[in-house]
């Protein structure tokens, strides 16, 4: 028998010792592809088959941005409007044909004095929800709407919503503190509110729909005071009950509804959920409702046979854009300005999006009245135009130094956005840095002067008017040292003429002719470089019932009721969304 | 100075030799890489390189794109070849300056010891207790502008410290052999003393751990590029393309698969040659 060398023992060790770990690696690949993860390629759970509405269940749905706040006055932006619907009503509401419907108020509002005077009855019986002093909630009242209203109008409140209600006779003197109530607002008595306009104004019934007037009790505001945004109360479907901040919130059903409807006993509202997890969560049944989609789940989702009762798409009344601040250098220079908007590859960023980006070369989209298919001011690609507009503002080789855009998020959506912008503005010599901004960042700060130089930015319609796409974004008035929504801090007297005449213009085809008129104005000037109208998906599980995408408001699921099959029952028993669901990992199922 | 015998025992280390065969080859086209590249990696060829739909092509479906593209129809060759030369240099630049940070920490203490011992010390302690992700997340968010050089100055500041005490430990064995007091009997300066005497003989350790570090800071970047904090876009390194893959996931497993091969083969590759280095440097065999 011989002894073995040692040293060539040791040296075989090294050789294996460098293998193992080679081996190791392949078999965790072996043993991951095996297990690769693969959601069913349909709904996960059918609905029990309930044909009556009934209340029960979890309803889980999700944004990828944070919230930023819940006081109604203050929150003007697509997520927080989706909490918000949930918790608290208008006494005007919309129909799912855009059109004014009563909600808090009885029935629509008597209009007298040549359109200037609106006489609204509340409905009777209308709890708000329990609060600090009244733990079992208490009737609405005509004097907590006026309150409300004088809240929002408050010049320390200093609400983007004002500019919808400085109609309202007295809210100019009451705003800069000249009075201690607003003059239009009258209590006539305990159910009955009067508004009295200076002029009238076409647009103060949908003004009167939108979230700022919701109506909320003083009594939370006198007890929390600046930290109501954190503990809403309201009239709604929902009750308030925790947020986790940039985490989620919860609501639960709100037992003493005026207007009792089957819901879920809780809504939880995941914030900051980006849109594969969202999609992939989605699809393994741990949420039931989805709103925007990378473009490789948005091919799988439109080509899926078995969700195709469950999916709606549809282009959203929405216009998307590059914000340029005409206050700050170099975007002061119409000519930069519209260099830019002549630059960008529309066609190129609907096609990296998988057809989802429909150009748009003005502010208003197609389904608003107004909107100029053939408008000769609107943005397009072409980059002779743009050379030619960099070459009048004194820089024919491009920008000396390169610019800083804001976008929100941190994903790799962001990041696309961000890289077709940058490649686009390299053709006409313009550098991009991009900056990574929250949401609820780029909603302070790109709304005080001179902070934000440029950013991707959009706007929903709060309602089917042309005026709450020019008025709001662009009129001087919504210009304030803080909350400004003309964030492109864009001032034109011209303009601000044209709006104001169109606002209490009573004929409709002179109205929309100077409407049209202020659009070509803004296309022209391009404070903003328009880029797309988005064309939307929505899903939801088959066994949410109830919903359908609203066209006013976005994502509004406070009709929903939950239709739940068995299986879900239980798993929300065991902890909503089970972190390591068994069907993800087929093998860990299996031990 | 260096042991002849340390290259034989090196090249009979088959491991270590896989690992340096795997260190330069990554090395050489990171350098080279951008020769190499058939095209701009930031050039987006969105009527090319994007089908109908929006999906970009696969490998080999045109001719010129050998490894298809990504999603918004760059070049996946070109970027790779680009990004490893990104990655390659920050981890480099960035072990250099830890190396250098290091060296001088664990030299001065080991050697003068007393106050200036514990002075670096207490500063390793303090590093040391630095929790590295979250600061290194602060930091980039915090700072306006971003560049590359934040990001190897940030990398090589936090992890200097393992280097620095190994080092110093050294430096206190060699400090009392016969050979130093023997220089210090002739009257030479410590400067002297420490670059001619004492940092010779502490090389190995330092090679060593240099080239570990290596691999690590590679780790590091490629996590804070993962993240969105690592170099600004549109410029690619294998951690940002991992994490713009990630959103192609299930549709086109390559986006990420190429990147993260990468990463972990020229990791694996530095860890091998450090192993095999060690075991050459370490005369107790």
């Amino acid at each position: 028998m011989t002894t073995p060398d040692p040293l060539k023992a040791r040296r075989r060790a090294d050789a294996i010792g460098c293998l193992v770990p080679l081996a190791l690696a392949g078999a965790v690949v072996a043993l991951l592809a095996a297990t690769w993860p693969s959601p069913p390629e349909g709904p996960r759970w059918r609905g029990a088959g309930d044909a009556e509405p009934r209340s029960g269940g979890t309803f889980v749905f999700h944004h990828e941005e944070n919230v930023r706040t819940l006081d109604p006055h203050i929150a003007y932006d697509e997520l927080s409007g989706m909490a918000v619907r949930l918790m608290f009503d208008g006494l005007l509401d919309y129909d799912m044909e855009s059109n004014l419907v009563p909600s808090l108020a009885e029935a629509m509002p008597e209009v007298s004095d040549g359109g200037k005077r609106f006489r609204f009855r509340l409905r009777r019986g209308v709890q708000f929800h329990p609060m600090p002093g009244h733990p079992e909630g208490r009737e609405l009242t005509a004097d907590d709407v006026r309150w409300s209203m004088e809240r929002l109008l408050s010049n320390e409140v200093g609400s983007p919503g004002y500019p919808f209600y400085s109609a309202i006779e007295g809210a100019g003197e009451y705003h800069e503190g000249a009075a201690d109530h607003v003059a239009g607002i009258r209590v006539i008595d305990r159910y009955t509110i009067e508004f009295q306009l200076t002029e009238a104004d076409q647009t103060f019934l949908n003004a009167m729909a939108m979230t700022f007037a919701y109506p909320v009790p003083r009594e939370n505001y006198a007890h929390w005071g600046e930290e109501v945004k954190f503990h809403p109360v309201g009239t709604g479907p929902f009750v308030f009950e925790s947020w986790e901040r940039d985490v989620e919130l919860r609501f639960r059903r709100h037992t003493r509804y005026w207007d009792p409807q089957p819901n879920p006993d809780e809504m939880v509202f995941q914030e900051n959920l980006n849109r594969e997890l969202a999609a992939l969560l989605f699809r393994n049944g741990d949420l039931d409702a989805i709103h925007r989609q990378s473009p490789s789940d948005y091919r799988f989702f439109r080509d899926a046979e078995q969700w195709a009762d469950y999916r709606d798409e549809f282009p959203r009344v929405s216009t998307f854009g590059i914000g340029l601040n005409c206050e700050m250098e170099p975007f002061d220079d119409v000519h930069v300005r519209r260099a830019i908007a002549f630059a960008i590859d529309r066609e190129g960023w609907n096609r990296a999006r998988a057809g989802r980006l429909l150009p748009a070369g003005q502010i208003l989209p197609p389904a608003i009245p107004g909107h100029d298919p053939d408008l000769p001011e609107a943005h397009r690609l072409d980059l002779d135009v743009a050379r030619e507009e960099m070459r009048l503002a004194g820089h024919p080789d491009g920008l000396p130094e390169p610019i800083t855009v804001w976008i929100t998020g941190q994903d790799d959506t962001a990041r696309t956005y961000g890289e077709l912008l940058q490649h686009d503005l390299a053709q006409i010599g313009i550098e991009v840095r991009l900056r990574f901004v929250s949401f609820a960042v780029y909603l302070t700060e790109s709304g005080k002067p001179n902070t934000a130089p440029a950013f991707f930015t959009g706007w929903n319609m709060d309602f089917p008017d042309p005026s709450n796409f020019l008025d709001i974004l662009f009129h001087s008035r919504s210009i304030h040292p803080e909350n400004s929504e003309n964030r492109a801090f864009y001032r034109n007297d011209e303009l601000d003429g044209i709006l104001d005449q169109a606002r209490s213009e009573t004929d409709r085809e002179r109205r929309l002719g100077l409407y049209r008129q202020a659009n070509a104005i803004i296309s022209r000037d391009a404070p903003w470089a328009f880029t797309y109208n988005p064309l939307s998906m929505e899903l939801w599980q088959p066994y949410v019932k109830g919903y359908e995408p609203h066209p006013v408001w976005f994502e509004d699921y406070r009709n929903v009721w939950l239709d739940l099959p068995r299986e879900r029952l239980t798993r929300r028993l065991t902890g909503r969304g089970a972190s390591a669901p068994a069907v993800l990992f087929p093998a860990m199922g299996a031990l | 100075m260096m042991d002849p015998r340390a290259w034989r025992r090196f090249r009979k280390n088959k491991g270590a030799l896989v690992g340096g065969i795997l260190v330069v080859f990554v090395t050489l086209t990171a350098v080279f890489g951008p020769l190499l590249a058939p095209h701009d990696p930031n050039e987006q060829l969105r009527d090319v390189l994007l089908q109908d739909d929006g999906a970009p092509v696969g490998i080999g479906q045109v001719e010129g794109h050998p490894l298809g593209a990504d999603s918004t129809g760059r070049d996946e060759l070109s970027r790779l070849l680009y990004g490893g030369g990104v990655s390659m240099m920050v981890a480099y630049l960035a072990t250099a300056l830890a190396i250098f940070i290091g060296t001088l920490a664990g030299v001065t203490a080991g050697y003068f010891g007393g106050w200036i011992d514990f002075g670096w010390m207490r500063l390793v302690d303090l590093m040391l207790s630095l929790p590295f992700l979250l600061i290194a997340i602060t930091i980039r968010r915090v700072i306006e502008e971003p560049q590359l050089w934040t990001l190897i100055l940030l990398l090589s500041v936090l992890s200097w410290t393992t280097l620095g005490r190994v080092t110093r430990s050294k430096v206190m064995q060699i400090r009392e052999l016969e050979y130093i007091q023997a220089a210090r009997a002739l009257d030479m300066g410590h400067l002297r003393i420490l670059l001619r005497h004492v940092l010779p003989n502490a090389l190995g350790p330092i090679i060593v751990l240099g080239t570990t570090l290596v691999a690590r800071m590679i780790i590091f970047e490629s996590a804070l590029s993962f993240l969105g904090l690592g170099v600004e876009p549109p410029d690619a390194t294998w951690g940002s393309m991992l994490n713009e893959g990630r959103q192609q996931m299930m549709s086109f497993p390559r986006l990420m698969l190429f990147p993260s091969m990468l990463i972990v083969m020229t990791v694996f590759g530095f860890n091998l040659l450090g192993e095999g280095l060690r075991d050459a440097f370490d005369p107790k065999d």
